[in-house]
């Protein structure tokens, strides 16, 4: 910190002498006044004139707001992400919005007191998958709150946009935590494979692999998840927790998906960094399809019972990982990064879907 | 029970559910903005069918009735089924006070039966997600009502 603190300018002020420096020799936009939309003034709204201009490339690693007055002496923050296409997404700033907007509190919200007592066995199940999302939830507070300090600050929106995301991944792994623990059952078992790719998102070496392991690919199969999850839960109660987690989530894979595409669109020689992140994440989903922690709670909800999930849990089980599988290729797409033909799991992983199929690739972005 | 005129699929029965959501729009309002077009498309046994048209805007909701066609009303993603998987969940909303546990929206569509969800961009589709709480007391307005009117 700068030490030579100009004392005389207390002096200054004592005796009626004012700077007004800040005041004269303003260079920033002056007389902007714009409306607020119907919902309020929002980000959009106020993204005008010079101070909805994000440079390519951050000319400075300050905290200077955008648009604002810089002053030389602003110190470096020592930011390594100060290309724009690094985390921004065209639904950025309605995202944020949304996110603000669309809060909730797994205190208040869920209706806690009309839970039901549950057969053991549903009540274990539940009580395992609750114990799954807890766990894994947290990694996209964790990836996010790793890499925001490093997000140049003309980026302002995008990390926003990822404090919104902190909070509700708090939220869903407190929501989870709380059904464990809140009808007569409590935690169960941890899974070493899935936290397994929850270090392949920490350790990830920048963002851009960060992001796509994590917005793309591992947000869409927990959002399939969810999915399912509402499907099979035991009571209105539970089917509510994955409504209003499921919403979360979708708008997190909206940001990474859009973000991707950003990024290709702006660089598409980096597909192929891309293509080589998401072949080492996509074990995820033989992980999700193999672990017995998951897959037989699951079967267990679905069929309500032990001896039923043995005999039928399997159609469940081969619905989801179809669907989320055919999901999951169809976001790639709109990323601007189809994987049909791409996918190098086993064929019992595949089966049933259209990962083989490339013709079903939309066309490739052209390069250049 | 719905009156005459708005029973499903007559075509105003959407305008009536939206209608019924209006009279408490903070119910909506506190699950937050949404910006959403999905068409629900009621499919018959003769092969012909009904589209019909939700707008989300904001806090708002809006019922653009039924819809010439799936072109014109430009949806982020369709809702269909049979006419009988749309009566049979809206019978159980009404009887349920709100959809019971085997039909919810999402419940109905995941299997892509008896509902799906289909889009040419899965970000409309998934917009299907972001905004499942929202739809889902949309739609259970119906059941509100008709716990209402006892
Ligand atoms: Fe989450
Ligand atoms: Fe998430």
């Amino acid at each position: 910190m700068k030490s030579d603190i100009d004392l005389s300018y207390l002096e200054k002020v004592r005796s009626g002498q004012f700077d007004l420096g800040w005041l004269n020799n303003v260079t920033s936009e002056w007389g902007i006044k714009p409306k607020p939309s119907k919902i309020g003034l929002t980000l959009r709204d106020i993204f005008v004139g010079s101070y909805g201009d994000i440079p390519e490339t951050a000319p400075r690693r300050t905290m200077a707001p955008r648009g604002c007055d810089i002053d030389s002496e602003l110190p470096d923050m020592g930011y390594t992400i100060n290309s724009k296409s690094e985390v921004w997404a065209d639904n950025l700033l309605d995202l944020y919005e949304e996110a603000v907007s669309r809060q909730w509190s797994a205190t208040r919200d869920i209706p806690w007191n009309e839970l039901q007592e549950l057969d053991p066995d549903v009540e274990h199940a539940m009580c395992q998958l609750a114990t799954f999302l807890s766990e894994v939830e947290m990694v996209a507070s964790d990836f996010p709150a790793k890499w925001m300090w490093r997000i140049n600050h003309d980026f302002l929106e995008a990390k926003m946009f990822l404090c919104t995301q902190i909070m509700d991944e708090a939220r869903h792994s407190e929501v989870f935590r709380k059904r464990a623990l809140s009808n007569g059952g409590g935690l169960g078992k941890a899974s070493p494979v899935g936290e397994e790719f929850l270090k392949l998102v920490l350790d990830a070496k920048n963002y851009d692999e960060g992001s796509a392991l994590m917005h793309l690919l591992g947000e869409g199969l927990v959002l399939s998840v969810f999915r399912a999850g509402e499907l099979i839960a035991p009571t209105h109660v539970e089917k509510k927790i994955f409504r209003l987690c499921m919403q979360d989530e979708a708008r997190h894979v909206a940001y990474g998906t859009m973000h991707l595409r950003y990024r290709l669109e702006r660089d598409p020689l980096l597909a192929e960094d891309f293509h080589a992140f998401l072949d080492r994440g996509e074990d995820l989903i033989s992980m999700i399809v193999t672990t017995p922690q998951v897959v037989e709670p699951a079967a267990i909800l679905a069929t309500g019972s032990v001896k039923a999930a043995e005999s039928i849990g399997d159609e469940a089980s081969n619905i989801l990982r179809i669907r989320m599988i055919e999901e999951y290729l169809q976001r790639c797409d709109r990323a601007g990064i189809p994987r049909r033909g791409r996918m190098k799991l086993p064929e019992q992983i595949l089966e049933g879907t259209s990962a083989n199929d490339v013709s079903k690739n939309p066309p490739q972005m052209v390069v250049g | 029970m719905m009156e005459n005129e708005s029973l499903f699929p007559n075509p105003k029965w959407l305008d009536y559910l939206v209608g019924l959501v209006k009279r408490d729009p903070d119910r909506l309002k506190d699950l937050g903005i949404a910006d959403f077009r999905l068409a629900i498309k009621v499919e018959f046994e003769d092969g012909s069918n009904k589209i019909f048209g939700l707008v989300l805007d904001g806090y708002d909701v809006d019922s653009q009735g039924e819809i010439s066609g799936i072109d014109s009303f430009k949806p982020e993603a369709t809702l269909s089924g049979s006419f009988d998987a749309f009566k049979e969940m809206f019978d159980n909303i009404v009887e349920n006070r709100g959809a019971d546990k085997f039909h919810t929206l999402n419940t109905l569509s995941l299997a892509e039966f008896p509902l799906r969800i289909s889009s040419d961009d899965p970000i409309g589709r998934d917009k299907f997600y972001r905004y499942a709480e929202t739809l889902q007391v949309i739609f259970d307005s119906l059941g509100l009502e008709a716990a209402k009117s006892g």
